[in-house]
C-alpha cells in the first residue's frame, strides 16, 4: 500500500498528525490509521475547554469494523474541534489530512514537541507495522 | 476471504444495488450417505425433513439435550440417501465429530470435503441476470432454497437459491481447483468482490444469527427467536426435543431483540443493555447499517422488557446512550 504522509507535518506513534502553528497544533489520524479502520461512521470529539494530558485518550473513532482511539499528542487545552465530522465522519478517510481533522488545541507544554516523530521515522514505523 | 477488499459500505452498497461475489470456501461441507440418512438427520436436527424434498436444502440447528445449539446449518436433500451439509467453519471439527459421535449402528456414512471444494456466493437484485448467461440450466427454475447440479462455463457446480445477506441470490460449491476460474467469470459479469466485513453488516440488516452471536452453546434457538426452527415432530425424538418444546410453549427468562440507538454511537457485541439503571441484557451483534445509516443492533434482554417501543440505555465506554427496542429484520429484500 502506498499513503500519504506529508512531509511539513509530526507524527505519533498512536498513528496522529500534528501541525503546529505557534502555541497551536491541529490533530487528525494519519492516512495509514484511516485505511486501517477502514469506513468512518462516528466520531466522539472531546468538549471544548477540556485540559487533557499527553497521551491521553481524547476520543473515538468507529468505523464498521473497529473502534479506535483518539490520543492527545501532546498535552494542551481543547480550543475547537471540527464539527463537520457529526454530520460527515467519512471525512477522515477522504481527506485525512484537511477534511478529517479533529480537533485544536493550545500546547500547555511546548517541550513535548520535541517527543513527536518526523514523518521520515513515521514512515519507518508504518512500514514495520505492515510486516 | 479478507474483511474487505476496497470499502465494506461500498461493497454492502453494491450486494444491496447490484451483485457481490464473496469467497466463503472457508466454511464446512460434509456428505452423508446411507439409507438411514433422513432418521438419522430427524434424531440430530431440530427442523423437520419431513418438509423437505429431493432437491431442496433447509435451514436447521443442531442442539445439545439442554437446547443450546452445537451448530446452525444447511443440508440439501442429493436423494433420500445423500445429504450435503454446510456448516460454519470455526465449527467444522465439532460438528464433524458430534455427527460422527450419534451414527452408532445406523447406515450412515459421512465425509468431509470441506477442504476439496470451493465455495462462493453470489448475491444481490442483479444475480440472476447476470449469472444466467453462464449457466446451462434456466434460473427461474429453481426456486428459493431448491438447487440443481449444473455448469457454469462447463465447469460442474452445485448451485442454490439460498443466500446470508437478504438479497436473492445463490451459493455455489465445486471442485476447489476451478476456484479461480469461477471467481473470475462471476467479477467478468460486473459484479464486485464483497468480503467478510459486508458479509457481516449484510446478515446484521437481514437480522441472521451468526454463530457465536445470536446462537451459541449457552443460547438456545427458542432464546434467539429461530421459534419457527423447533417442530413438534410427533412420533420422531429428537435431540433437544423435550427443552425446546417447553421453552416454545411456556417462553423464556431471556429473548433475542432488535436495537436501534436513540443518541449517537455504535454499539458492539457484548456491550450491555440497562433499563432505569438495571442490567437487562447484553448486544449480541451490533454496527452501523449501511443501508440505513444508522446503528443497529440485537441483543438478548430479559423478556419482560422485549416490547418493540421500551426505551433502554447501552452502555458505551461506560456513558449510558439512549436506545430503543425495535422489531426486526431491518431490511429484507428476497
Amino acid at each position: 500500500m502506498s499513503y500519504e504522509f506529508p512531509s511539513e507535518l509530526m507524527y505519533t506513534t498512536t498513528h496522529e498528525w500534528v501541525r503546529i502553528e505557534n502555541s497551536f497544533a491541529t490533530v487528525g489520524l494519519t492516512d495509514y490509521a484511516q485505511h486501517q479502520l477502514g469506513d468512518v461512521v462516528f466520531v466522539e470529539l472531546p468538549d471544548i475547554g477540556m485540559v487533557l494530558e499527553k497521551e491521553s485518550n481524547a476520543g473515538e473513532i468507529e468505523s464498521v469494523k473497529a473502534v479506535g482511539d483518539l490520543i492527545m499528542p501532546l498535552s494542551g487545552e481543547v480550543m475547537e474541534i471540527n464539527e463537520q465530522l457529526d454530520g460527515s465522519p467519512e471525512l477522515v478517510n477522504s481527506s485525512p489530512y484537511d477534511g478529517g481533522w479533529m480537533m485544536k488545541i493550545k500546547i500547555s507544554h511546548p517541550n513535548e514537541i520535541d517527543e513527536l516523530i518526523s514523518v521520515e521515522k513515521y514512515k519507518e514505523l508504518v512500514k514495520s507495522e505492515e510486516q | 476471504m479478507p474483511v474487505q477488499y476496497e470499502s465494506i459500505i461500498k461493497e454492502h452498497e453494491e450486494v444491496r444495488s447490484n451483485a457481490g461475489v464473496f469467497d466463503i470456501s472457508h466454511m464446512g461441507e460434509f456428505l452423508l450417505n446411507g439409507k438411514d440418512v433422513i432418521p438419522f438427520l430427524q434424531y440430530i436436527m431440530i427442523n423437520d425433513l419431513n418438509l423437505l424434498e429431493e432437491s431442496k436444502g433447509q435451514y436447521s440447528c443442531m442442539c445439545y439435550e439442554n437446547g443450546t445449539v452445537v451448530d446452525d446449518l444447511f443440508y440439501y436433500e442429493e436423494s433420500f440417501d445423500l445429504f450435503r451439509i454446510i456448516v460454519n467453519a470455526s465449527n467444522i471439527e465439532k460438528d464433524f465429530q458430534w455427527l460422527s459421535d450419534h451414527i452408532k449402528e445406523k447406515d450412515v456414512k459421512i465425509q468431509n470435503f470441506s477442504s476439496k471444494r470451493g465455495r462462493l456466493a453470489f448475491q444481490g437484485p442483479k444475480s440472476d441476470d447476470l449469472l444466467q448467461p453462464l449457466v446451462d440450466v434456466d434460473l427461474s427454475e429453481i426456486k428459493r432454497f431448491y438447487f440443481k447440479h449444473c455448469k457454469l462455463n462447463s465447469i460442474p457446480i452445485f448451485l442454490a437459491r439460498t443466500g446470508y445477506t437478504g438479497e436473492r441470490g445463490f451459493e455455489i460449491s465445486f471442485d476447489k481447483e476451478k476456484s479461480e476460474e469461477i471467481w473470475n467469470a462471476l467479477l467478468n459479469t460486473g459484479a464486485s468482490p464483497a468480503g467478510l466485513g459486508a458479509r457481516d453488516t449484510l446478515r446484521l440488516e437481514a437480522s441472521y444469527s451468526l454463530y457465536g452471536h445470536e446462537i451459541s452453546d449457552t443460547i438456545t434457538p427458542v432464546e434467539a427467536g429461530l421459534n419457527w426452527l423447533v417442530k413438534p415432530k410427533e412420533h420422531i425424538d429428537y435431540i433437544g426435543k423435550k427443552i425446546l418444546l417447553k421453552q416454545k410453549s411456556e417462553g423464556t427468562e431471556r429473548i433475542l431483540v432488535g436495537l436501534n440507538l436513540l443518541d449517537k454511537g455504535i454499539i458492539r457485541q457484548n456491550y450491555k443493555i440497562f433499563k432505569n439503571g438495571n442490567e437487562i441484557g447484553y448486544v449480541t451483534s451490533g454496527g452501523y447499517s449501511p443501508t440505513l445509516k444508522k446503528t443497529i443492533g440485537l441483543g438478548l434482554v430479559k423478556t419482560q422488557f422485549n416490547e418493540v417501543g421500551t426505551e433502554i440505555e447501552i452502555e458505551i465506554r461506560g456513558k449510558f446512550i439512549k436506545g430503543i427496542i425495535v422489531s426486526t429484520p431491518f431490511y429484507r429484500n428476497v
